[in-house]
């Protein structure tokens, strides 16, 4: 009795895992002659506001294609998957995606997904990918020739703010306190030399630990080096509203400024009083800015509320997409990676509709163009502080 | 030369910031002098302390007067509910599952704080005086000061109330022996809530400050681990040990701050943590455990 | 229940598989094993491999904990001990990959003896604190010297063997399972000798323990090492794997992670290991599933993260509230099911 239900169980068994196993794990599921962009956003996590506000934009950006007839008849399609910002979610998601999909263009959500994929991207032959890193490394058409940064990076955000305070005050002080983490790390040393060549000197240099609450201590230190300018690196809000409150209580005359990420709109307005007179470098026009820009205007047509600057970034790295695409596509060339590259590589004073102020070259891997802004809280609103520069 | 002026400025600042840590390390202390019962999601209860005061003060603008009481309490409503359905259960289990299990609760809360909340990081409403406070020519930033105010009145609270009054000395006698606890009348398992709600509002009470300074974010809960080193340090059943203990680390962090970098804070509160790990496991002032076959 | 199960010598009474249906189903096993990546699409070949890195080393996490009761929080700063060792071997002296991984392994049992040491003063949740301050320490070591690259880190070429990159999750495949499966018959036959029978000895009760004649200290940095070596072997599979390290890449939080997988999976069973890493590795997927036919879209996308959170939080509560033993005692429960139906109990 036992022997003949073995046999059986065994029997079972057998056919569940052939049926399983036949069952087709991978299925191909795209119209012909698409052009995939797929994207690993962080619409969840710690970098959940810029991955929605990045995801919106290409969202945004691929629609208003597609209604004006797609890329030389071709349709667009976006196939983005939720990461969380973490590394091994991020490159399951591009696993996943690039086993369902031909895809040809890709976003990443971080500097260590950039780099971890890197070797994948260089096998695969067939993907331009960009991202919401700005990491200097990746700056590097050697080393990263299938990516690009859709700015400057963080080295060069760090130059133009420095370009910036040697102009208004030649031979200035200027602190860096920055984070405790490749992020907050990855412009220092490079910026420091920058800030020698412009005649300027770097009294202190501070990094706080990452999570760390209670910032007095470095701001004793600050205190005692008496910089002219501060600029933070590495954090989105905190610990830089209290550096600046506790700074201001003990008498300093610095001027605050920050990079990229802290300088959204929305994130500033959260400073509260420290946050008056706030500068920083944004290479972006901001979503309310009412200079002429008949990109932005659409957008505040598609969206009435007020779209962050990661929206920008998202909505501009899908147009480089696309424009790569098509000069590919108008040249007659396969969309491969080589060649999506060389076209962006041939975009010179490409007109982004206003986005970015000035026309765009892109010649290696980055986009060196920023302008400071300043932050004005009666208003609630960032303001230009300079005019468009140029690295 | 030694410049003796930063050094006072700096060990003021390290030990108003170590006030801070003994309040969140009270919190603690309660839980485990009551319950033994290790409870790594410390930091998280601040947290949601801090997210508390946010929804009450900042999305429903009620007063400061109205907006702490009701945080604290929230929180300690919240306290109870992890001790009825997560603590009590496992009682009599290795103290290992019940460390994982606040382990698992640390993770269900920051999950709940990114749902209700989003995971941006947020600034409170400043309520506390901000005239900075000068000792002679030293600056202690107000809010690091008004907060180790606070966390000493609390502290002196909690060791009258265990000294003094009927149920502090219930906890410490269920925390000494359950079983004699139980003959003599004592409620145990009334007195374990009581001992989290307590803990639970105290967490809340360190939240609103330390939320104050830095600001909340759902990854607030770090700073709990720095809590574990102070636990440990002075001893985990032992009030005073949590205020000696915060004030040490506090002062090892600012000096290791000033003198030899940031990213040589956290190292020095862990190389701090191992030396007292080895010389006195039970911390300076804790109570030595005897083990018996 | 098992009847009809004579033995005739000693060695057929101590081997790890006795019965013909054990045999039966580690072959069905192992043909599975061997079809699968011809099966696979790349997303699943790169789900199987993380499985095994991780399964790996939840073993040695479960020689420590599970078996000799020593909790340890530091699983993930000696698989990075032993990743950085295989980055830096690999990219500065270019040297086999065997090679590279054993010298992981070696490293890392170095370090699990050093944070061992305190064990023999400091017991239960004082050493897994302890073992947090060692996390710490080496995410500290990894961040800010030179020869590990920093905060940047490092990246390495992949691994050849006879000429061939391995590259892909396929090839990779090829390397990560069979160690894995080396790793464990390795950890499965420990715990049929004298040593493995000390550590269950020194869990039960150390004190009595060291009265029957079991040197403390010995035994316990012996299974700090062994557990290290595990977790070193592991982290060198993780760096051919990802071919990236940096010090990021060995949070606390996969510390936790393990000791949850154990957890859940049960500890003390080289099964449970096995079972709690494929769980709890296959869990967030699922979850990404669910949420996805749930909303049809970008909907209810943005509560996938903190979903995450509070399934695994909700996990780890519910298994050690509901079924302390774990995912090995349901699997225990379902097979003593079968092994007497159709005579219900």
């Amino acid at each position: 009795m036992q022997r003949i239900s073995q046999k059986r169980r065994r029997l079972m068994l057998g056919a569940a895992a052939t049926a399983a196993l036949a069952h087709p794990l991978s299925v191909l599921a795209q119209g012909a002659e698409e052009i995939v962009i797929g994207g690993s956003i962080p619409m969840t996590g710690v970098f959940a506001f810029a991955g929605v506000g990045i995801n919106a934009g290409i969202q945004d950006y691929v629609k208003i294609v597609n209604d004006a007839g797609g890329i030389k008849g071709r349709k667009v399609k976006y196939v983005p998957e939720d990461t969380g910002y973490k590394v091994d979610v991020s490159v399951a998601a591009f696993k996943k995606i690039t086993s369902q999909n031909k895809v040809n263009l890709y976003y990443g959500d971080s500097t260590g997904f950039s780099k971890t994929i890197n070797p994948e991207l260089e096998r695969n032959g067939n993907i331009l990918m960009a991202g919401a890193s700005f990491a200097s490394e990746l700056n590097d058409p050697k080393k990263y020739p299938n990516q690009f940064l859709v700015g400057p990076d963080y080295t060069e955000m760090f130059g133009i703010l420095l370009k910036h305070i040697a102009k208004e005050k030649p031979g200035a002080k200027v602190a860096f306190v920055y984070s405790d983490s490749e992020f907050g790390r990855d412009p220092i040393e490079k910026s420091e030399a920058e800030a020698k060549k412009l005649g300027l000197s770097v009294p202190i240099k501070i990094m706080t630990p990452a999570g760390s609450v209670d910032v007095s201590t470095e701001v004793i230190k600050l205190r005692r080096a008496a910089p002219d300018y501060t600029i933070f690196h590495g954090y989105i809000l905190a610990p830089i509203p209290e550096f600046i409150t506790q700074g201001k209580q003990q008498g300093m005359k610095s001027k605050w400024m920050g990079t990229f990420w802290t300088m959204d709109s929305s994130t500033v307005m959260k400073m509260g009083e420290a946050g008056e007179g706030f500068m920083g470098v944004m290479p972006y026009r901001y979503y309310y800015d009412t200079e002429k820009a008949p990109m932005l205007e659409k957008i505040r047509a598609m969206r009435p509320e007020y779209q962050s600057t990661a929206y920008m970034q998202g909505f501009l790295a899908a147009m480089l997409f696309l424009e790569s695409a098509k000069r590919c596509l108008d040249a007659g060339k396969p969309l491969t990676g080589a060649n999506l590259k060389a076209a962006l590589n041939s975009i010179k004073d490409f007109d982004t509709g206003g986005l970015i102020g000035v026309p765009l070259t892109i010649t290696g891997n980055s986009i060196p163009v920023g302008r400071v802004y300043k932050a004005d809280m009666k208003a609630q609103k960032m303001v230009a502080a300079s005019d468009w520069i140029k690295l | 030369m030694m410049d003796w002026a930063y050094l006072f400025e700096i060990s003021l600042t390290g030990i108003a910031s170590g006030g801070l840590y003994a309040l969140a390390a009270l919190a603690f202390v309660m839980v485990y002098k009551a319950t033994r019962v290790v409870n790594i999601a410390i930091g998280e209860m601040l947290m949601a302390g801090g997210y508390l005061f946010f929804t009450f003060a900042a999305m429903w603008a009620l007063p400061l007067w109205l907006a702490i009481p009701a945080a604290v309490l929230a929180c300690g409503l919240l306290g109870a509910v992890i001790e009825r359905t997560m603590i009590r259960p496992l009682l009599g289990e290795p103290p290992i599952s019940v460390f994982m299990v606040t382990v698992g609760l640390s993770s269900v809360l920051i999950g709940l704080v990114e749902m209700v909340w989003t995971a941006d990081q947020r600034r409170l409403p400043e309520f506390m005086p901000s005239d900075p406070i000068m000792v002679g020519d030293a600056f202690l930033a107000p809010k690091v000061f008004w907060g180790a105010v606070v966390a000493a009145v609390f502290i002196a609270a909690v060791l009258l109330v265990f000294r003094y009054w009927r149920g502090g000395v219930a906890l410490r006698a269920t925390a000494s022996d359950q079983a004699a606890a139980y003959s003599v009348g004592i409620n145990v398992p009334r007195v374990f809530s009581l001992a989290w709600v307590a803990s639970a509002m105290l967490a809340a009470v360190s939240g609103i400050i330390v939320g104050s300074i830095g600001g909340i974010s759902s990854s607030m809960g770090v700073f709990g681990l720095s809590v574990l080193v102070v636990v440990i340090v002075g001893g985990l059943d032992s009030v005073l040990g949590a205020l000696v203990g915060g004030i040490l680390i506090g002062l090892v962090e600012a000096l290791a701050g000033a003198y030899l970098g940031g990213e040589y804070k956290l190292l020095a509160t862990f190389v701090v943590l191992v030396v007292i790990l080895m010389a006195r496991p039970y911390g300076l002032f804790g109570t030595h455990e005897i083990e018996r076959l | 229940m098992r009847i009809g199960t004579l033995k005739e010598s000693y060695v057929a009474d101590a081997a790890l598989f006795d019965s013909r249906t054990q045999h039966a189903w580690l072959a069905i096993a192992a043909a599975l094993l061997l079809l699968f990546p011809f099966m696979a699409s790349d997303y699943w070949l790169y789900m199987a491999c993380l499985v095994a890195i991780n399964v790996a080393s939840a073993t040695g996490l479960n020689i420590l904990t599970g078996y000799t009761g020593l909790v340890s929080l530091g699983q993930a700063a000696f698989m990075g001990l032993g990743a950085y060792t295989v980055a830096i071997l690999q990219t500065r002296y270019g040297t086999p990959f065997l090679l590279n991984l054993l010298a992981g392994g070696v490293v890392a049992m170095l370090g699990g003896i050093v944070v061992g040491i305190p064990s023999l003063r400091v017991k239960g949740l004082y050493l897994a604190i302890a073992t947090i301050a060692a996390s710490f320490i080496a995410h500290f070591l990894f961040a800010n010297f030179q020869i590990t690259g920093g905060t940047a880190g490092l990246s390495l070429p992949p691994a050849r063997l006879l000429g061939m990159d391995l590259d892909t999750s396929f090839r990779l495949y090829w390397l990560i399972v069979p160690v894995t499966v080396l790793m464990l018959l390795g950890a499965a036959n420990l715990f049929r000798t004298r040593i493995g029978r000390a550590f269950i000895a020194i869990r039960d009760r150390d004190i009595s323990a060291e009265v029957l004649g079991i040197p403390l200290l010995r035994y316990k940095l012996l299974s700090f090492g062994l557990s290290s070596f595990y977790a070193g072997i592991a982290g060198g599979l993780w760096a051919y794997f990802f071919r990236v390290v940096t010090p990021e890449s060995f949070p606390l939080s996969m510390s936790i992670f393990f000791l949850a997988a154990i957890i859940v999976g049960g500890m003390g069973s080289i099964l449970g290991g096995i079972l709690g890493a494929v769980f709890m590795t296959m869990v967030p997927e699922l979850l990404k599933l669910i949420v996805d036919l749930l909303s049809g879209g970008a909907g209810l996308a943005v509560f996938l993260s903190p979903v995450r959170l509070v399934v695994f939080g909700a996990l780890i509560i519910g298994f050690l509230v509901f079924e302390p033993l774990g995912l090995a005692e349901i699997w225990r429960r379902v097979r003593r099911f079968f092994h007497l139906w159709p005579f219900r109990n």
